[in-house]
C-alpha cells in the first residue's frame, strides 16, 4: 500500500484526525510536564479543596491537601501514557510471538497455543491482574507485565490469522525453496506483512492498558511512588460530597485519552481496509 | 417459529425438534470435556503464583492473619504439603481443588469455600442485570442507528456509544452517585439493601433493585457501548445478504424485514461478543462492588487483597473461572439456538 494513500485515507477520518491531535496534546504534556510544573506535583501549595477558577493559580483547583490539580494531572499523563504503552508492549510481544508460532507451525503447536490463549480469556482479567500484582508485590513492572499477561490474546489469534493466510503464498514458498530457515522466514518475510492490522490492534491494547491500570490504582493497588490518574480518582473517592470535582478531573483526563486512542485505532483500520468503511 | 426464520430447512418439523435436543446434548458433552483442561490450566497458573511469591507463602499467610501457634503452623505445614517435591504439592492441590477444598480463611474463621459461596449470589445478581441492560440498550440502539444510517440519529449513537466505551467504570460509577444519590437524593449511595429495612417480600426485592440500579448502570453501559458498535455494523452487513434482498422482493415491508429476518441473524456477532466478554463482565463488577459497597465476590476480593488473604484470591480466581467457562457454555447453547446449521466446535 502506498504510504501517502493510507495518510490521506486516515486524515479524512475526521474523528481519528482529532483522536490523533488530542493525543500529540497530551503526549507533550507528559514529555513537558516538568518544563511547566518543576515543583514536585504532590508537594502541598495552597489551601484545601479549592473549586476549579476559585483561585486563578490553581485553574483546576487543589485536592483534599492542597496539592494542586493541574500540575497532578499533567505528571499524572506521564504515568499513565507510559504504563500504557509498556503494558502494551508486552502484551504485543506475547501476542505475536505466540500467534507466529501456531499460524506458522500449525499441527499441535497451534493447538496448545490456542488452548492456552483460551485459557488466558477464562480467568477473568481484573482478578488475575490483581492476584499477581498482591501476590507478587505493588510494583511497577509487576503492574505493567500483569496487564499484558491478560491483553496478549487477542493480538495472538489476529497475528495467527495473517500468518495462516500468509505461510502459503509463493514469496514464502520461494524463500522455503532457497533453504531460508523458519526463523528467518518468520521474522523476515512474514512477520512485516502481518503486522499492520497487529499494530491497530495494539493502540487499542493501549487503551485497555490504561483502563486496566486506572482500575488498579483506583483500588489502591498501584505503586506507591506513582500519582496515575486512577489513583487520583481514587483519593478523592471519600469527598464527593463536599468536592466532587478531585474526582471527576482525574476521570475525565482518562475518558478523553481512551477515548482518542480508540478513535485513532478506528482510523487506522478503515485507513487499511477501506472496503468496510461504510459498516 | 425460531428455526424457521434463521434459515430455510427443509427438514420437517417433527425431526427437528429432536435431532437439535440430541445435537445440544452432544455440544454440552463436547463442551464439558474441553473444560477439564481448560480448569487444570487455572489450577497450575494459580500454583505458579503461589509458588512465585516472595518468601514463604505460609509465612506470609500466618503472619498476616496472627497464626503463632506452633501446632496450626505444622498441621498448615502438612496441608500444603510444604516438604513434598513441587510435582507432588501440584498433584496433592489439584485433589484438594477437585473435592472443592480451598483453604481455610482465618480471616473469616470459615472455610475458603463458604466465604466465596456466600458472596456469590450478589455479583451472579450484578452480572445478570448488567448484562441484561447492555443487550437490551446495545441491541435497540445498534438497530435504530442501523435503520437510520448516516442521519444525525446514527451519529448521536455513535458518539454516546464512543463515550461510554472510554469512560472508566470506577469512574462512572462515582459520577453516577454524585448526580443520582448526593445531589438528587434519588437513588442509594450504595450497599445491597436498607439497613433496618424489610428482610423479605415485594418491598424487599424493590429495595434491592432500587440498590441494583447504579451499580448495574455503571458496569452495563460499556458493554451496551460495545453491543451497539458490533450490533450497528453486524445489521448493516446481514441487510446486504440476499436472503433479505429475496424477502424484500417477496414483497414484505422493510421493517417486517428488518425485525424478523435481519435481526435474527445480526444478533450472532453479538452473542458471540458475549461469551467472549464473561470474564470481563466478572472482573469489571470487582471495581463496581467496590465503589457501591456491594456485597459480592469483588468486595470480598478487595478485601482479601487488602489483607493478603491468598486462599481466597487465589480460590476467587478458580471458582471465577468456573462461572466464566459455564457462562460460555451457556452461551454456546443460545448461538445454536438462534442458528441450527452451526456446529459449533
Amino acid at each position: 500500500m502506498h504510504r501517502l494513500e493510507f495518510i490521506g485515507r486516515f486524515a479524512r477520518n475526521r474523528g481519528a484526525l482529532i483522536g490523533a491531535v488530542l493525543i500529540l496534546v497530551v503526549a507533550l504534556m507528559a514529555l513537558l510536564a516538568p518544563l511547566f510544573f518543576p515543583v514536585d506535583p504532590l508537594r502541598i501549595v495552597g489551601q484545601p479543596e479549592l473549586w476549579p477558577g476559585e483561585d486563578p493559580d490553581f485553574p483546576l483547583g487543589t485536592d483534599s491537601l492542597g496539592r494542586d490539580m493541574l500540575s497532578m494531572i499533567v505528571h499524572g499523563a506521564r504515568a499513565t501514557l507510559l504504563i500504557g504503552l509498556f503494558a502494551s508492549a508486552v502484551a504485543t510481544l506475547i501476542g505475536v510471538g505466540v500467534g507466529a508460532t501456531a499460524g506458522y507451525f500449525g499441527g499441535w503447536i497451534d493447538e496448545i497455543a490456542m488452548r492456552a490463549a483460551e485459557l488466558f480469556q477464562t480467568i477473568p482479567n481484573l482478578i488475575f491482574v490483581l492476584t499477581i500484582v498482591v501476590i507478587l508485590g505493588s510494583t511497577l513492572t509487576n503492574i505493567v507485565i500483569a496487564i499484558g499477561i491478560v491483553s496478549w490474546t487477542p493480538i495472538a489469534r489476529m497475528t495467527r490469522a495473517e500468518f495462516l493466510s500468509l505461510r502459503d503464498r509463493e514469496f514464502v514458498q520461494a524463500c522455503r525453496a532457497m533453504g531460508m530457515g523458519d526463523l528467518k522466514i518468520i521474522v523476515a518475510e512474514i512477520l512485516p506483512n502481518a503486522l499492520p492490522p497487529v499494530i491497530v490492534l495494539s493502540s487499542l491494547v493501549v487503551a485497555g492498558a490504561i483502563l486496566f491500570e486506572s482500575a488498579v490504582s483506583f483500588l489502591g493497588l498501584g505503586d506507591p511512588n506513582v500519582a496515575s490518574w486512577g489513583r487520583l480518582v481514587g483519593d478523592g473517592r471519600l469527598l464527593i460530597r463536599s468536592s466532587w470535582y478531585i474526582c471527576a478531573i482525574p476521570g475525565v483526563a482518562i475518558m478523553i485519552t481512551v477515548l482518542c486512542l480508540n478513535l485513532i485505532g478506528d482510523g487506522l483500520n478503515d485507513a487499511l481496509n477501506p472496503k468496510l468503511r461504510d459498516r | 417459529m425460531a428455526g424457521e426464520l434463521a434459515s430455510p430447512t427443509a427438514s420437517p418439523r417433527i425431526t427437528r425438534g429432536s435431532s437439535r435436543r440430541v445435537a445440544a446434548f452432544r455440544l454440552l458433552r463436547r463442551r464439558l470435556i474441553q473444560a477439564v483442561p481448560l480448569m487444570l490450566g487455572v489450577v497450575v497458573i494459580n500454583f505458579v503464583l503461589i509458588q512465585l511469591a516472595p518468601g514463604s507463602f505460609l509465612e506470609l499467610m500466618t503472619a498476616e492473619n496472627q497464626v503463632s501457634d506452633p501446632a496450626t503452623i505444622a498441621l498448615l505445614r502438612k496441608t500444603y504439603g510444604l516438604d513434598d517435591p513441587v510435582w507432588l504439592q501440584l498433584l496433592k492441590y489439584i485433589w484438594a481443588l477437585m473435592r472443592f477444598d480451598f483453604g481455610f480463611s482465618y480471616r473469616q474463621n470459615i472455610p475458603v469455600i463458604d466465604a466465596i459461596s456466600v458472596h456469590l449470589p450478589a455479583t451472579l445478581l450484578l452480572m445478570i442485570s448488567s448484562i441484561t441492560l447492555a443487550l437490551a440498550v446495545g441491541i435497540a440502539a445498534g438497530v435504530v442507528a442501523s435503520m437510520k444510517v448516516r442521519t444525525f440519529w446514527d451519529t448521536l449513537v455513535s458518539v454516546v456509544a464512543m463515550f461510554f466505551f472510554a469512560a472508566p467504570g470506577f469512574w462512572l460509577g462515582i459520577m453516577l452517585i454524585v448526580l443520582f444519590s448526593v445531589k438528587l437524593g434519588w437513588l442509594p449511595v450504595g450497599g445491597m439493601a436498607t439497613i433496618g429495612g424489610a428482610s423479605s417480600g415485594f418491598t424487599a426485592v424493590l429495595d434491592i433493585l432500587h440498590h441494583l440500579l447504579l451499580p448495574t448502570l455503571a458496569l452495563g453501559l460499556f458493554y451496551a457501548a460495545i453491543y451497539t458498535r458490533v450490533m450497528r455494523s453486524s445489521m448493516l452487513e446481514v441487510a446486504q445478504l440476499d436472503f433479505v434482498r429475496t424477502a424484500r422482493a417477496k414483497g414484505l415491508s422493510r421493517n417486517r424485514v428488518t425485525i424478523s429476518h435481519v435481526l435474527r441473524n445480526a444478533l450472532l456477532p453479538v452473542v458471540t461478543i458475549l461469551g467472549v466478554q464473561m470474564g470481563t463482565v466478572l472482573a469489571g463488577s470487582v471495581v463496581i462492588e467496590s465503589v457501591f459497597s456491594w456485597p459480592g465476590v469483588g468486595s470480598l476480593l478487595f478485601d482479601s487483597v487488602s489483607s493478603r488473604n491468598y486462599p481466597v484470591v487465589l480460590g476467587i480466581m478458580v471458582l471465577g473461572s468456573l462461572v466464566v467457562i459455564a457462562a460460555n457454555i451457556a452461551v454456546d447453547l443460545v448461538y445454536m439456538w438462534l442458528d441450527p446449521r452451526i456446529e459449533i466446535r
